[in-house]
């Protein structure tokens, strides 16, 4: 598959993180301008899960979300790979997103999210 | 019997279900990730950051929905427009910087009242 090289770069993991190592470093690429977007099947089934049954979702307003999305997780990585940086740490884990979160005024989410993490690394660290 | 890494359960489908199916594909969020950088890229990422990102995108989706529906319901209507979620996003201060993505597309309607909002009186 040619992705990898278009998008100038590739994936390596060790056995807690991903490395990403670049191929070239202009840049510049069509992938580039392209948006990179979630699937609106998933994103279109979240809004629906959340809506009463009766409703219903235009295509429209599920692209527009999906765009947000993107945004959304780029604004939170950048402020989280501030705090990295400004901390001289390389590698942006989940807990440097639920500070970006609270900073950004996403506190409502921060809570559950640290409550959900937790939950599941108890289940990878006891379960047999 | 070695425990399997992260990702890989996830990938295949479950570790014996402790992770569940995502609703959201963790490879396209950590691509979004690494993109997001403006000077400095985002080098390292750990196996978690994405999975935090999968349900805290979660939160927001259902949250701009719910306040989209909001909007919809006002205008006594069962199917949920784009004009709603533009509508939902101005009326909320930490939305804020998503107003470029709506705004060049609202409606008369909304454009007028941002324009409004920035004029000098």
């Amino acid at each position: 598959m040619e992705g990898s090289e278009k998008a100038g770069g590739s994936w390596s993991s060790s056995s807690s993180c991903w490395a990403w190592t670049n191929n070239n470093n202009n840049g510049s690429s069509s992938s580039e301008v392209d948006q990179m977007l979630l699937p609106i099947a998933n994103v279109g089934r979240i809004m629906k899960q959340i809506l009463p049954e009766n409703a219903k979702v235009s295509k429209e307003a599920k692209e527009t979300m999906q765009e947000c999305v993107s945004e959304f997780i780029s604004f939170v990585t950048g402020e989280a790979s501030d705090k990295c940086r400004k901390e001289r740490r390389k590698t942006l884990n989940a807990d440097d997103i639920c500070s970006a979160l609270t900073k950004l005024g996403f506190d409502d989410y921060a809570l559950p999210l640290h409550t959900y993490l937790h939950r599941d690394r108890l289940h990878f660290t006891f379960d047999p | 019997m070695r425990q399997a890494g992260a990702y890989s359960g996830i990938h295949c489908g479950g570790i014996s279900g402790k992770m569940g199916p995502h609703p959201l594909p963790l490879a396209r969020i950590k691509k979004i990730m690494k993109r997001s950088g403006s000077g400095d890229e985002v080098k390292m990422i750990s196996a978690e950051a994405p999975i935090a990102f999968a349900k805290a995108c979660e939160f927001f989706i259902e949250e701009i929905t719910k306040r989209s529906w909001v909007m919809a319901t006002q205008s006594k209507r069962r199917t949920l427009l784009k004009d709603d979620v533009a509508s939902a996003l101005i009326a909320t201060d930490v939305f804020d910087f998503l107003i470029t993505l709506v705004s060049h597309s609202a409606s008369p309607a909304i454009t007028t009242t941002t324009n409004l909002m920035s004029m000098d009186s």
